[in-house]
């Protein structure tokens, strides 16, 4: 088992109101799975992706990743997680502009404390992986919409990560580029990384082994 | 780590080059005011000891103090003063005082080819000249064999006037000094004065102590320099000359320094104004600070999406916050090394234009790099730590 939430509640305090965004999401995700979530937006997609992310923490509910309990958890590790387990895909890329593509990859292996050498070598191999190479030293800004999201699914890559969580990872692009992609996650599912995809459009949706429809802060498989 | 940081850091601080050089401009200025006077404070304190390096720790100065003065009287003195032969007797009175040197210094118009000029005149014996280590670099010094004559000795300042006013050959000119003719013997160079070496030294001119003594106004021998035997205890030698005077001479009441004690008094008091030329020189190392710490809450105002970037990739929080708290210390460790030169510089300056001996003072440059390091963790913690407390979902979100 790869994730498993547990009747998981979120609110926020906006002002004097409390808004429920999750209302007892349960959600059991299987090593190898490759899941898209599905549903209007506003309805909570995100907030789910940030918990799944451990970016945020659940107001209730356990969450257990890999076996352990979650909810414990200190920033250290939290960050540990993240930098290791997770590879995150965003759909603005993210990307930081200043460095090239070899050093926006290279980003989660700075904090493992590695030799640089070694950090390189990861960072070539996952941009030949995602048919980049050539283009080490281009900067984001001198990359088309889709290149830079290839760019940043090799950065997820890098940190070899058992779990890719992607947050509408074609939102910004044409269909036929957002399609490349979505071929991208396919083969990478296909090598054993388990792909939890967040979209709104059901032709991507519809791609995935499994798609889960969150509605009214809750999910349900559709 | 600590290299990806450095290199993190140098690179965001070029791309914004105008701020940086703001800021970097208020730590340059900064450190450089704590060097310049922490230096200053330094060229002051040890031209005030040059006058001991080259006299000697060993001397004992007394003085009449004129709190309470006392009519006394005798042909070489007026009231209260001092009669040479009693002086001579010190030596073979006070064991641990090896030799002495009185002096009386006279107030009078030197003439010299038809210029005037105001000088004062020391009435000394030959021992004033090895007492106070006065080179002499023509001529010769006043000598104890020149009694009552008309003879001089010109310090620095003399004779640069006499130089002035076109004398090739200074020995054997011939000076006028309160309406009696001199001839010059010989020629003393510049050297440090202070409480210990009369500042006449250099301004005036030396005549024989029977010829001063004969003045028509009568001036007092009220000074007297001593130096101790050697390996003499200070504190010994200044109680056998008080039982000294209080036996021999009860009108003149002795003020007895030794150089020890002007020495302890005078660091005191250095150091008291050395700590407040250094406090009016952190003020701006203050105002540098805060300018940095303005540059790192902007610089970490318009990183909050990278901030978010690097929180979801794995950095935590403590990744963050020394990220930032480089980039301020490279700031004003930059700062500092471009503060130390504009410190020694302006210093040079200041030593230059007064006339002081210039050193370059190692204390203040280490004082300039620990400051400046110091600055920029004190004044780059709090942006640093903003920085690692932005929740990393807003700082996702932000633009």
């Amino acid at each position: 088992m790869m994730l498993e939430l547990q009747d998981i509640y979120k609110s926020y305090a906006l002002g004097a109101v409390r808004v429920e965004v999750l209302n007892g999401v349960n959600l059991r995700v299987d090593a190898g799975e490759f899941v898209s979530v599905i549903g209007s937006s506003g309805c909570g997609k995100s907030t789910l992706m940030h918990i799944i992310g451990f970016l945020d923490t659940p107001t209730s509910g356990e969450y257990v990743f890999e076996g352990r309990k979650t909810a414990a958890f200190m920033d250290e590790e939290l960050c540990q997680i993240r930098n290791r387990k997770i590879g995150f895909v965003f759909q603005q890329f993210h990307l930081l502009p200043r460095l090239s593509a070899l050093e926006n990859i290279c980003l989660p292996l700075v904090y493992r404390n590695q030799p640089e050498a070694t950090n390189e070598k990861i960072a070539r191999q996952v941009l030949d992986r995602v048919g980049m190479a050539g283009r080490e030293m281009f900067r984001p800004g001198e990359l088309s919409g889709g290149q830079q999201q290839r760019i940043a699914i090799a950065r997820a890559l890098a940190a070899s990560p058992s779990l890719i969580l992607a947050d509408e990872p074609t939102g910004a692009l044409d269909s036929q580029t957002g399609q490349e992609i979505m071929n991208l996650f396919l083969e990478l599912n296909r090598e054993g990384i388990t792909v939890l995809i967040i979209t709104h459009d059901p032709k991507i949706a519809g791609q995935c082994k499994r798609v889960v429809r969150m509605q009214d802060g809750t999910l349900r498989e559709a | 780590m600590i290299k990806a940081n450095v290199i993190e850091a140098a690179r965001s601080l070029m791309s914004a080059k105008q701020r940086t050089f703001l800021a970097l401009l208020g730590i340059v200025i900064g450190i450089g005011s704590v060097i310049a006077m922490v230096s200053v404070g330094t060229f002051v304190k040890e031209e005030a000891l040059r006058q001991f390096t080259d006299m000697g720790t060993d001397v004992i100065r007394v003085r009449q103090d004129y709190g309470e003065g006392k009519g006394g009287g005798g042909v070489m003195s007026g009231p209260g003063g001092l009669h040479l032969s009693d002086i001579d007797k010190i030596p073979a009175e006070c064991p641990e005082i090896g030799e002495i040197a009185p002096y009386i210094a006279v107030y009078g118009a030197l003439r010299y080819h038809g210029r005037q000029m105001p000088a004062p005149a020391l009435g000394v014996t030959s021992s004033f000249g090895r007492l106070f280590r006065l080179p002499v670099t023509e001529g010769r010094f006043v000598s104890d064999l020149d009694r009552y004559m008309s003879f001089c000795v010109v310090g620095p300042e003399v004779a640069a006037a006499m130089r002035q006013a076109g004398a090739k050959k200074l020995i054997g000119e011939k000076l006028t000094f309160k309406q009696r003719i001199f001839t010059v013997v010989g020629v003393t160079p510049k050297v440090p004065v202070g409480s210990m070496r009369p500042y006449e030294i250099n301004d005036g001119i030396f005549i024989p102590i029977t010829t001063a003594s004969r003045f028509p106004d009568r001036p007092q021998i009220d000074d007297i320099t001593a130096r101790m035997v050697p390996r003499g205890r200070a504190a010994v030698a200044v109680a056998q000359l008080r039982s000294f005077f209080a036996n021999n001479v009860p009108s003149f009441r002795p003020r007895v320094t030794s150089a020890e004690e002007l020495i302890a008094k005078m660091e005191k008091q250095m150091q008291l104004f050395t700590l407040l030329l250094a406090a009016i020189g952190s003020i701006s190392l203050i105002v540098g600070g805060v300018g940095v710490m303005n540059v790192m809450l902007v610089s970490v105002s318009e990183r909050r999406k990278e901030i978010g970037i690097r929180r979801a990739l794995g950095a935590s929080k403590r990744d963050i916050q020394s990220q930032f708290l480089v980039e301020s210390m490279i700031l004003c460790f930059m700062g500092g090394i471009f503060g130390i030169g504009l410190g020694l510089g302006s210093s040079y300056l200041i030593a230059h234009f007064s006339k002081w001996t210039f050193s370059i003072s190692y204390d203040a440059i280490l004082i300039g790099f620990c400051v400046s390091a110091a600055v920029g963790v004190f004044f780059g913690f709090f942006p640093a730590r903003q920085a690692a407390r932005l929740n990393p979902i807003e700082a996702l979100r932000s633009e």
